[in-house]
């Protein structure tokens, strides 16, 4: 099976499963204790996958276009019938019907309620923190001005640490570096750490390192580096990867080593928008600390949530202010030492 | 005169199935100007590129200097570039480094690695990389940026870059293609001075027969991969052009 086909019965197959469970569910109305069975009802849909790769196949086999044709099929191959208006085509009413059921689901799985919104309790509620919020308490000025200090190096510190071990694992990340099977296997599995590294969210890695080395700015530091690191190399990696080959081959013809290949033919093409990664990365990270405070990584982050938790909302005004500005001040910085360096 | 080099049976596949070189063989005596001629895609390039190894030949024997290069890995191809010396139709300086600083970098096969990069080239090889540029006629540009020159003066940075090597063969692919006429000639009246006064063997990828004519003491004209004339200049009649350019080909001169 070529590929494209794979990903078209792939496609459908999880679609016609949707649908199917979805009914299922508003058939059946399984109970809290049916819901929790992850095995059988983990089955039930992969059920539904197969049922649904079979009619995308019958839907092949008669000729007619499912969702996954017009998605997956190349256009080379995919001759779209362009007259024919959406609501007479199948695929049309694939997509119709399981966007129509994805949004119901949505709505009922939020308990989106328009009755909440207008509670008039609720709206005074809200009214009292607003209140508070534009009439912020200036005493706590000189505290949050310290605390959101400790979050800028927080974050200065993760970046720069961040530097040395991104810029080596950028061309230990490059397709174009490493080439030759040891190489590719070094570069397949670097590649896949950083990804799942990646995918974990830095507040995430704040709550591990709150744990590990206890509450405070440490452990935030800690969170935004690990991140830092994967981001940043991904992004070299990339820059590495467009270098032009001239340079290069011209040092190799030299009879130069590896090392000074990459050193004296890469490098001086990367420098500068390494710079310009890695100061977008920093104003980044000020920004992230703030958040990672919220689960104990200390900083402005952690007083913010101090004062939230006792609902003074004159002081979580005040300090919602000082983020604002660092955080707009850092914003213009970046994106002007970034331009300066085009 | 001894072969400084002698290629046998040359065979390049490319990883996607391209045969770019057929059983290419030839021999290139100490001290000749031998010029490669053929069309675009005749494998004229990829011949220059398999001498020095920036690629892998499938089969055949490259013979440098009396050893065969061809089976060599890693480190010792290595060795035999630091020899060989070679420049290119783009040049391939390093633009955000200083004119002298790439005149140097010809020097790295002899510097450990760590060394070079710190920059600790010798005072001597400084010297050395002046007197080469002022061999080429560019020593008042030392100090300039690479990227801040013409083309002329970029590829004959490159020349000295090459020369800093001390190499005994110079690969030259298309040299002159991308300038214009009358610096074209400059930087082969340099070559031909490097191949005379330094005795220093040359091959050359050309495209115009003016130059071959003028510049080449020897040629060699390959076709779809294969050698189909050797000889000197003088003896490329018209029919031989019509063989190697294809029938109706219009030679082109230029002054
Ligand atoms: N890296 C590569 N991978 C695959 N095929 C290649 C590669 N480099 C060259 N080729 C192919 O090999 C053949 C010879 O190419 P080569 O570059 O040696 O020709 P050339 O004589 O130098 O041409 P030109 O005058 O245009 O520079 C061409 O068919 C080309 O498409
Ligand atoms: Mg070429």
């Amino acid at each position: 099976m070529t590929s494209f086909n794979f990903k078209r019965v792939t496609f459908d197959a999880v679609v016609f499963s949707l649908l199917f469970v979805v009914a299922l569910v508003v058939i059946t109305k399984p109970d809290e204790e049916a819901m929790l069975m992850l095995g059988r009802n983990s089955l039930v849909f992969l059920g539904g996958c197969v049922l649904g790769a079979l009619v995308s196949s019958l839907f092949a086999a008669w000729g007619i276009k499912t969702a996954g044709d017009v998605l997956f099929t190349p256009r080379h191959l995919n001759k779209l019938e362009t007259a024919v208006p959406w609501y007479k085509t199948v695929w049309g009413w694939q997509m119709a019907v399981a966007l129509g059921v994805t949004f119901a689901v949505a709505i009922v799985k939020t308990n989106f309620s328009i009755w909440e919104l207008t509670d008039i309790d609720g709206f005074q509620g809200a009214m009292r923190l607003f209140k508070g919020i534009f009439n912020p308490n200036w005493e706590v000025l000189p505290a949050a001005v310290n605390n959101i200090i400790e979050t800028i190096f927080m974050a200065f510190l993760a970046t720069a640490l961040a530097i040395p071990l991104a810029f080596v694992l950028s061309f230990l990340c490059a397709k174009n570096i490493m080439k030759g099977p040891v190489s590719f296997i070094v570069y397949t599995l670097l590649r896949t750490v950083l990804n799942v590294t990646r995918s974990v969210e830095a507040l995430i890695w704040a709550i591990i390192f709150s744990v590990w080395v206890g509450i405070g700015p440490f452990a935030g530091m800690l969170a935004l580096m690990i991140h830092s690191v994967a981001s940043l190399a991904k992004q070299y990696s990339e820059m590495v990867e467009t270098v032009s080959e001239g340079p290069i081959e011209g040092i190799q013809a030299t009879g130069a080593t590896k090392l000074q290949t990459i050193w004296f033919a890469v490098v001086p093409q990367i420098v500068l928008p390494y710079i310009s990664f890695t100061v977008y990365r920093w104003d980044i990270n000020v920004r992230m600390a703030t958040i990672i405070g919220l689960v104990g990584g200390g900083g402005i982050g952690t007083m913010l949530i101090q004062y939230q938790g006792q609902a003074m909302w004159r002081e979580v005004g005040c300090i919602i202010v000082v983020i604002a500005i660092v955080v707009w001040l850092m914003d213009a910085a970046s994106a002007y030492i970034r331009e300066a360096l085009k | 005169m001894e072969n400084i080099l002698e290629v046998r049976g040359l065979d390049k596949t490319y990883p996607n199935g391209v045969r770019a070189l057929k059983d290419v063989n030839f021999t290139v005596r100490k001290g000749e100007f031998l010029v490669v001629i053929g069309l675009s895609g005749s494998g004229k390039s990829t011949l220059l590129r398999c001498i020095n190894r920036l690629h892998d030949p499938t089969a055949g024997e490259i013979i440098f200097e009396g050893q065969d290069i061809a089976p060599l890995q890693g480190e010792h191809i290595r060795r035999i570039r630091c020899n060989i010396g070679m420049i290119f139709q783009h040049f391939n300086l390093i633009p955000r480094h200083t004119v002298l600083s790439n005149v140097l970098m010809g020097s790295l096969g002899r510097l450990t690695s760590l060394r070079s990069i710190f920059g600790l080239f010798s005072e001597e090889d400084k010297k050395k990389a002046l007197q080469y540029l002022e061999l080429v006629g560019i020593a008042d540009k030392a100090f300039i940026r690479a990227d801040q020159l013409s083309g002329g003066q970029q590829q004959r940075v490159a020349i000295a870059r090459a020369l800093m090597q001390n190499p005994r063969l110079l690969l030259a692919d298309e040299p002159v293609a991308s300038l214009d006429p009358a610096t074209c000639h400059t930087v082969m009246d340099y070559l031909k001075k490097v191949n005379e006064e330094l005795g220093i063997t040359i091959i050359a990828n050309l495209h115009f027969l003016s130059l071959v004519r003028q510049y080449a003491t020897r040629v060699i004209a390959l076709k779809a991969g294969e050698v189909v004339y050797e000889g000197t200049p003088q003896d490329i009649t018209d029919e031989w052009f019509q063989r190697i350019y294809g029938q109706g080909a219009k030679e082109v001169h230029i002054s």
